[in-house]
């Protein structure tokens, strides 16, 4: 008889008081026995807790300068000591992580309802509509993430504060002198739409992945609709890759956020972020050095946490690939 | 045999895949995975379909149950040709006619329980309401040797002996007419195959079930089936009842096939004779013309290089494509 070696040897003896684990929870017992990920795990916790209640935790406003106390080292009265403002560099970083936060979260939200929905198309129904999806992603990677952002940002960001300005004086309405609202809406628009081609090509990768296994074809034999075949066949088994991936995202966001601030490209000052903090920062390291490692510090933790836990959801979402 | 109506009946079925190849897709190509394949599957019978891997075995059973759409050709199955059907008039058909696929470990749901995978079709199909279904799902997990507390189970926890146990409550749960096996047992350990076969002897004694036993494994074949088909690249060669097949076998593929099964006397098998076959199986993008087995075949003439050999009945049901057979032996 010829035999195919595909019959793994382990057997495993059902005990009849073990309870039954789903791969969910299987998943979680893995990711809790992995210390890095778990430490990421609880840092992201952490950072998210300060951001939601930032204003409650900040010990002085922001914004508010004490021209007495400017570039003062870290001190009981100033933990991470003040800038050249005399601004609180604590707050400020509580506030960066806010703003962190809120543009990742946002972004990665954006990307993912875009990419996911075009992606999960694309790999479902094929055809034209797969082939322009795949042109346009293909089109948006290829050109540098930094130079399409700062392209955006260098054309619209003019006419933006132009019309609002111009909506101001006609309306009189104080919502128009809030030019972050443009800030946030360019960094916004712009990351998201640098961001959605990867999760759009994972999660085409995934449904044609997923809609050629057996148990599709199995769910098909017994005669289940297309809605079914995908919202309990395809979508829970596409879930872990797209997990692993939101995770990771979220940590690229805040470092792209960061990035594109340091260059002034992404939220202005007097908005606190990490990476305008780290610019203006940078200037003075030698005198200074707090003003650069404080937000410097924060953002690399929170970056590392987001790896960690993303590397331990990898691991524990696919066991088979890891080991 | 003869009177009765089949249960099935697949007239001049073929299935031709497109391929394209190319850097742009720009050659299209055709696959000749199935061409002109007729018989009839009587009801309660086991037919199985033998062969090399690649000759149409499976495609055979995934196009009979419209699951790879037909490229012409009829299955008839109550009246009704069901390859010509839609997903939607498929649908009460699907209940009817099962499969059981060949890797137990990836055709069942990684994310449901056995008790949701096998309850599934039956609240689908209302066999059963919601309050029935734990009884019958219990019953089911019954009927294939397993424990009812394994509904609580998820797919990763079992064996695959037990994962095709509940792989085939699962195609029962429909209380369907007729099963394809698709080397239904050919993953599995020798010793769990033969708990499988036996279990599926049992069910289709119960359930008065046909089955399609595709395989590729003669000893299983010769101890289960009523009727074999012996397929060679897309094309049935030979169909007889087992006892014709396995003592007379007509074709020249049948017999070099049958000579590679070796005997379990050291004896015999010392001196048993094999026709070892030269070559390699011809693509099925560009199968020879003619008859699809002369590049390989010991007794090829000068017709088979041209001529398609009618697929006839040479008495008593036993079908054969061959030039040679009639003109040397006849059955």
């Amino acid at each position: 008889m010829s035999m195919q070696p595909s019959v793994q040897p382990m057997t495993v003896p059902l005990v009849d008081d073990e309870p039954p684990v789903s791969l969910w929870r299987d998943a979680w017992h893995r990711l809790l026995r992995n210390r890095l990920a778990v430490a990421g795990l609880v840092i992201v916790v952490l950072l998210a807790f300060v951001a939601v209640f930032g204003p409650w935790l900040t010990p002085y406003d922001f914004l508010s300068q004490d021209l007495n106390a400017r570039n003062q080292l870290p001190s009981l009265a100033h933990l991470f000591g003040t800038d050249d403002l005399g601004r609180d560099v604590l707050s400020r970083v509580i506030y960066g992580t806010r703003t962190a936060f809120v543009v990742a979260v946002v972004v990665t939200a954006v990307a993912v309802v875009i990419g996911v929905t075009l992606g999960a198309m694309a790999g479902f129904f094929g055809g034209w509509f797969d082939r322009i999806v795949m042109w346009l992603t293909d089109m948006t990677m290829s050109v540098p993430n930094l130079l399409l952002v700062v392209v955006i940002n260098a054309s619209l960001k003019g006419p933006a504060m132009a019309w609002m300005e111009a909506r101001y004086l006609e309306t009189l309405n104080p919502f128009y002198r809030e030019t972050v609202w443009v800030d946030f809406l360019l960094v916004f628009g712009s990351m998201a739409l640098i961001s959605w081609p990867p999760y759009a090509r994972l999660v085409r990768a995934q449904v044609l992945s997923i809609r050629g296994r057996p148990y599709v074809t199995a769910a098909r034999a017994l005669g289940l609709t297309n809605r079914l075949i995908l919202t309990r066949y395809v979508v829970p088994n596409a879930l872990g890759p797209l997990i692993v991936s939101v995770s990771a995202g979220l940590g690229t966001a805040m470092v792209l956020e960061s990035a594109f601030s340091f260059l002034g490209v992404g939220v202005n000052p007097p908005t606190p972020s990490w990476g305008n903090m780290i610019s203006d920062g940078l200037r003075v390291w030698q005198h200074y050095p707090h003003l650069l490692a404080a937000p410097a510090a924060v953002l690399g933790l929170a970056t590392a946490a987001f790896s960690f836990l993303g590397d331990g959801l990898n691991d524990a979402l696919n066991p088979k690939g890891s080991k | 045999m003869a009177a009765a109506e089949p249960l099935i009946r697949v007239e001049n079925l073929v299935k031709h895949f497109v391929v394209r190849l190319g850097a742009f897709g720009e050659v299209g190509a055709t696959v000749h995975a199935l061409d002109d394949v007729n018989f009839d599957i009587m009801e309660g019978e086991t037919l199985s379909l033998v062969g090399e891997s690649g000759c149409g075995k499976s495609t055979t059973g995934f196009t009979l149950l419209n699951l790879h759409k037909a490229t012409s050709g009829k299955v008839m199955f109550e009246g009704e040709n069901i390859v010509s059907l839609d997903e939607k008039r498929m649908r009460p058909y699907r209940r009817q006619l099962q499969i059981v696929f060949q890797d137990p470990y990836s055709t069942l749901n990684p994310r449901m329980t056995v008790g949701e995978a096998v309850g599934e079709p039956i609240l689908f199909h209302r066999l059963a309401t919601k309050v029935e279904l734990p009884e019958r799902v219990a019953r089911l997990l019954g009927d294939v040797g397993l424990p009812a507390r394994f509904a609580s189970r998820y797919p990763h926890e079992l064996s695959g002996g037990q994962r095709q146990r509940v792989a085939i409550a699962r195609a029962l749960a429909c209380e369907p007419k007729f099963i394809v096996c698709d080397e239904a047992i050919s993953a599995l350990d020798v010793s769990i195959q033969a708990q499988i076969i036996n279990l599926l002897l049992d069910l289709q004694q119960k359930y008065r079930l046909t089955y399609l036993f595709i395989a590729h494994d003669l000893a299983v074949v010769r101890h289960i089936s009523d009727r074999v088909g012996v397929m060679y690249l897309g094309r049935l060669a030979e169909l007889a009842t087992r006892e014709q097949l396995f003592s007379n076998p007509l074709h020249p593929y049948t017999r070099a096939l049958l000579s590679a099964v070796p005997e379990a006397d050291p004896i015999i098998e010392k001196t048993r004779r094999r026709q070892i076959l030269t070559g390699d199986v011809p693509s099925p993008l560009d199968p020879p013309a003619g008859c699809r087995f002369h590049t390989r075949c010991p007794i090829a003439m000068d017709v088979c290089r041209r001529v398609v050999p009618e697929w006839r009945d040479v008495g008593a049901g036993h079908h054969v494509a061959c030039h040679a057979v009639g003109a040397v032996a006849p059955g």
